[in-house]
């Protein structure tokens, strides 16, 4: 480490100021980048001679991060931290919620393997999201582009457009089961008279193999407002300046698309496609409003992860093996999230 | 970890050491019942005991009670007040955690220690059985024996809800299982109206008999609400079978009979049931339905919202009950049943109190409020009987009358240790055959397996 | 250039046509519940034919609902539970997310993980620990639990963290050099730029407290700590339910938060692009 003298300490301050001109007008971003780090770097050294430490400086940093982070952090901490690292433990353990836990190691994870009912909602759970997540994605996108634009009455079509996510689950269902009903409702009607599908075979939109179509389609309905309104707020942050040096270049909406807004939204993106993918694994109320049996039993084919740790754990009151399920899906989301951040930290470079 | 287990076990010792310690100074004096006692409901017996000595000043208690849907059931209240009145020095407060979801919040504010619900109101066998595994309720056999409560007037109910010997609850509502009928409907088809002694092959023809499907004028000779109970339940009748058998062969005839009814146009489909959510009561009062089987709750629902003029009693003004149909060579009035028990949770500072509250409403006075209030309470005297049948609005036929009285009656759900888990298994199972996603066969099959690996463990 | 004119006619005409068309697919179920909040139980859901408007309008329902329940008091509980709830999660993610986002610090990457991880664990798994924790602190029962339990998402840090990487860092940088503290960097320059952002996380709060109902069911015991959510679940008994009534309150429950959502969607063009970021 090379020592810092006084007389080096002028050179550096010296740079720091050329550089400090320097960056106001530079153009490249790269170029900027380094200069930035370079300013910190001399800063830092600088300050680290005049008050006798190099510690303090770092330290004082983190201090200020810290105490940025506190007021959320503590309540955080206390209250769903602590519970759900005990969760987490509690997947390697058996417990009722009253008697003594035991320990069980493995046991939980190895009964999962042979266990239909999981095997049946990992497998569902899936369908739906790779289903969900890109459907809601696209369509929640182009519905804020437009809703972007100067369209005359925007406010009033953008509080529509959120209507779905606000409005009570039981009205949004009904509607969607109106229009789906087996025998009664418009579009199978539509099919019997106009496409002359018989009778007998008729699509069951809440049951068999269908559902999970039926869930799909009403999730994008349900949801595209939602993160249309993620969407809209991502869009503000791309400056004006950049669609015109585009449209300078000939661009066409297309290309200004391409090149301007789906780069410039990327963070807003892995934003909208975690919690997508988050939200989508933990579907439950969905599912069994629009699938749900007599009492809300969910059969085979409807079936989701959640539904299922919410059996095992409130019905059953097999906390442990129902927080191991909730290892599962907790695993696939970790996985999802990891490669968006590789995808997202790939693409900025 | 190992650690606290040691010690969690060393804590569990020492209270059943405590507990054989004090036996002679514990309540009603029985010996046995403490040596009895097995580490794992040590804890509750330790603090039942505490108390109890000083209980004997008669200062002002107050029991916390657990129920549901305070505003729109009529009974809640008038229990407490009748029994606040019988006994001054006690407050019955009422805490309403809703119907929905009752069972799960019940079951949670018991977990770990330090819940203040003295009495919980226990809606259904599975929660039951949560809460005895819990150890969060009291066995109530030693009160029973001291105070001499006799178990023979619950028809049987109490036994298909006891524990390991050990009973945790007494059921003072008793709803059981009907068949509603539209007398309109078989007056307009000319076809004689059922009877208090039908075999489901009798019932079945009567409901193909009565049934019109000339579109627009539809009448559907039967109707099945979505529960597994209306189907999957009928047979259990006989006696011979019961829902944890392992084996559930025995209730394919009836999934064929009902899917061939549904084919037929008899019974409305399943699959448009669970669609449009309809409620088993608009099926019943839109005049289209000529039978219903349901438990006998609708009885008082029928009469208040005729008398309201919530229903239309133009359209299902005229109804009658008879006896639930059975199954060849069973003796009619069989039927099946769900019980609303009382506990007292083994957190209670006051279980004395609490176990006396419990044995009022379970008892004969408590049995007279439920009727007063049009509910079926536990214990059937023939006063409470009478006054049911005159309520303002019960049918007034002979057989309707006659349909009250129950010779067998079986739980819908009994206790066993797994009970919930069989439970969702069979509930999967009936949504699926119902559906078409799988025929009776697969589904019996994969009952039988599944069940057959917990019931094996 | 006369085509060219036609194009941008004929292109407008197709995006409102095609916004009428998604107006009217979003707006559906609102106007069921409006029509079923009008209806007797009986009428809720019959559907063939369904009638949107019934023969005997039963208005008595919105009347009906405030006498039945304690729903005015209900209401106060939840207006009372979603403000405290919005404000703390405001104040607290967005301080936070600055220094995710803005700021270089040890630990930052685990630290976020924490809180990334913690979304995707369903409640349901770590409901029993919590509450029998929250019962020790002695808030069972008590309205601050539900305070405790919303107001520091994960969520918000997460939302507010990734606007505020969209902020280049120029901004930052160039007050750091200019020897503002990073205190006053946020509230004087970050703040100001991510109303878009505030104004979502408002409406996300809002309506996710608003419409909660599994935190209450299981804090919230006694009759005058109630909220709507709950309240209109007790129109749905053990053996009888009144869907007319559930959505009459659903009714007056969804216009706070469509007037909330209406007051801050116009603050979705007044971001960075209008403030103008390179002056």
């Amino acid at each position: 480490m090379e020592k810092i003298t006084a007389a080096n300490v002028d050179t550096y301050q010296s740079e720091l100021n050329a550089l400090i001109v320097k960056i106001r007008t530079e153009a490249d971003e790269k170029q900027k980048k380094k200069d930035l780090t370079r300013i910190d770097l001399l800063q830092r050294k600088i300050s680290a001679f005049r008050t006798g430490s190099k510690v303090s400086r770092s330290t004082k940093r983190d201090l200020v991060a810290y105490s940025f982070i506190a007021p959320n952090f503590i309540g955080f901490a206390i209250f769903t931290l602590i519970p759900i690292v005990f969760a987490f433990l509690l997947a390697f353990m058996t417990w009722d919620g009253s008697n003594p836990i035991e320990w069980a190691g493995l046991s939980n994870f190895k009964k999962l393997a042979s266990d239909t009912h999981f095997i049946a909602a990992l497998k569902n759970t899936i369908i739906y999201c790779v289903g969900t997540v890109p459907l809601t994605m696209i369509m929640s996108l182009a519905l804020a582009i437009v809703l972007n634009q100067k369209v005359i009455g925007r406010g009033i079509f953008r509080t529509l457009s959120f209507f779905p996510y606000v409005a009570s689950l039981v009205a949004i269902t009904s509607v969607w089961k109106m229009l789906f009903h087996p025998s009664k409702g418009p579009i199978n009607n539509i099919l019997l008279n106009v496409f002359g599908v018989a009778q007998d075979n008729l699509p069951q939109w809440f049951s068999g193999g269908l559902v999970m179509v039926s869930m799909i389609l009403f999730s994008v309905w349900k949801y595209m407002g939602y993160y249309m309104v993620i969407y809209l707020a991502g869009l503000q942050g791309i400056s004006g300046e950049l669609y015109e040096a585009a449209s300078l270049d000939g661009a066409n909406t297309w290309q200004k698309f391409l090149y301007v807004t789906w780069p410039q939204l990327a963070s807003t993106t892995f934003f909208v496609i975690v919690m997508l993918t988050i939200n989508c694994f933990k579907v439950y109320d969905v599912a069994i409003m629009l699938a749900g049996g007599g009492k809300g039993e969910l059969t085979l084919n409807s079936t989701v992860l959640v539904y299922y740790i919410y059996e095992k754990a409130f019905v059953e009151w097999k906390l442990g093996y129902s927080s191991a399920i909730a290892m599962v899906l907790f695993a696939l989301v970790l996985i999802v999230t990891i490669i968006q951040f590789r995808g997202q930290k790939k693409y900025a470079e | 970890m190992k650690k606290k287990l040691v010690s969690m076990l060393m804590v569990a010792a020492m209270m059943a050491t405590m507990v054989a310690g004090c036996g002679d100074s514990a309540d009603g004096g029985d010996d046995s019942a403490a040596a009895d006692n097995t580490t794992g409901d040590a804890a509750p017996a330790a603090t039942e005991t505490a108390p109890a000595d000083d209980a004997a000043g008669a200062e002002a208690v107050t029991l916390k009670w657990a129920i549901w849907d305070q505003e729109t059931t009529t009974y809640w209240q008038a229990l407490a007040d009748a029994y606040m009145v019988a006994n001054p020095g006690v407050t019955i407060e009422m805490v309403d955690l809703g119907s929905a979801d009752y069972m799960t919040v019940l079951a949670t504010e018991l977990s770990g220690e330090g819940s203040d619900f003295d009495v919980v109101t226990i809606k259904d066998v599975p929660g039951y059985a949560t809460l005895v595994q819990k150890n969060a309720i009291l066995p109530l056999d030693d009160y029973i024996a001291a105070d001499g409560v006799d178990l023979t007037q619950y028809a049987g109910t109490t036994d298909q809800v006891t524990v390991d010997g050990k009973l945790y609850e007494l059921p003072f509502r008793n709803d059981f299982w009907v068949l509603f009928y539209n007398k309109d409907i078989f007056d307009a088809a000319g076809v004689d109206y059922p009877t208090n002694d039908m075999t489901w092959e009798e019932y079945d023809a009567l409901a193909r008999e009565v049934t019109d499907t000339t579109f627009g004028s539809q009448v559907y000779g039967a109707h099945y609400h979505t529960w597994r109970s209306t189907i999957g339940l009928m047979g259990v009748l006989d006696g011979q079978h019961t829902i944890l058998d392992g084996d559930y062969s025995f209730m394919k005839e009836y999934y064929d009979m009902v899917l061939a009814e549904e084919a037929d146009g008899v019974c409305r489909s399943y699959s448009d049931l669970t669609t449009e959510g309809l409620h088993y009561s608009a099926a019943f009062t839109s005049g289209d339905t000529a039978m219903m089987n349901m438990g006998s709750w609708f009885i008082s629902t029928m009469i208040n919202n005729l008398a309201s003029g919530e229903y239309d009693s133009s359209l299902c003004g005229n109804w009658g009950i008879v006896k639930y149909p059975h199954a060849e060579g069973v003796e009619a009035g069989s039927t099946l049943g769900t019980i609303t028990g009382l506990a007292v949770t083994a957190a209670s500072d006051t279980p004395d109190e609490a176990w006396d509250f419990v044995k009022w409403v379970s008892g004969t006075e408590g049995a007279q409020v439920m009727a007063d209030t049009g509910n079926f309470p536990a214990i059937m005297t023939d006063e409470v009987m009478s006054t049911i049948t005159g309520l303002e609005g019960f049918p007034t036929d002979d057989n309707s009358k006659a349909a009250l009285e129950v010779s067998n009656l079986y739980l819908e759900v009994p206790y066993a240790e797994n009970v919930s888990e069989i439970n969702s298994i069979l509930d999967t199972y009936h949504a699926m055959i119902m559906n078409g996603e799988c025929t009776v066969d697969e589904g019996i099959e994969s009952m039988n397996t599944e069940i057959g690996a917990i019931l094996g463990q | 250039m006369k085509s060219a004119h036609k194009k941008a006619i004929f292109s407008k005409v197709i995006i409102y046509v095609i916004l009428i068309i998604i107006a009217l697919a979003m707006i559906v179920p609102f106007l069921w519940m409006l029509s079923a909040s009008i209806k007797s139980d009986r009428e809720v859901f019959q559907m063939n034919p369904f009638v949107w408007i019934p023969e005997n309008p039963k208005w008595s329902n919105y009347s009906e609902i405030w006498t039945k329940i304690p729903f005015g008091k209900f209401i106060q509980n939840t207006v009372f539970l979603t403000i405290v709830v919005t404000c703390l999660q405001l104040l607290t993610s967005s301080f936070a997310a600055y220094a995710f986002g803005k700021l270089k610090f040890k630990y930052k990457n685990a630290l976020f993980m924490a809180y990334l991880s913690t979304i995707a664990m369903p409640w349901q798994v770590y409901m029993v620990p919590q509450f029998i924790m929250m019962r020790k602190m002695g808030l069972n029962d008590k309205l601050l639990a539900i305070i405790c339990l919303q107001a520091f998402s994960a969520f918000g840090v997460f939302m507010m963290k990734q606007f505020y990487e969209g902020i280049p860092d120029e901004l930052c940088e160039a007050a750091r050099i200019d020897g503002m503290s990073e205190y006053r960097i946020y509230a004087n320059i970050m703040l100001p730029l991510s109303k878009p952002a505030l104004s979502t996380l408002t409406i996300f709060t809002f309506v996710t407290t608003w419409n909660d109902y599994l935190g209450p069911l299981i804090y919230l015991k006694s009759q005058e700590k109630k909220t709507i959510q709950l309240g209109l679940k007790m129109f749905i008994g053990q053996y009888s339910s009144d869907y007319g009534l559930i959505m009459a309150g659903s009714v007056i429950s969804l216009i706070p938060v469509l007037i909330v959502f209406l007051i801050l969607q116009r603050y979705f063009v007044e971001g960075v692009a209008s403030t103008g970021l390179k002056g």
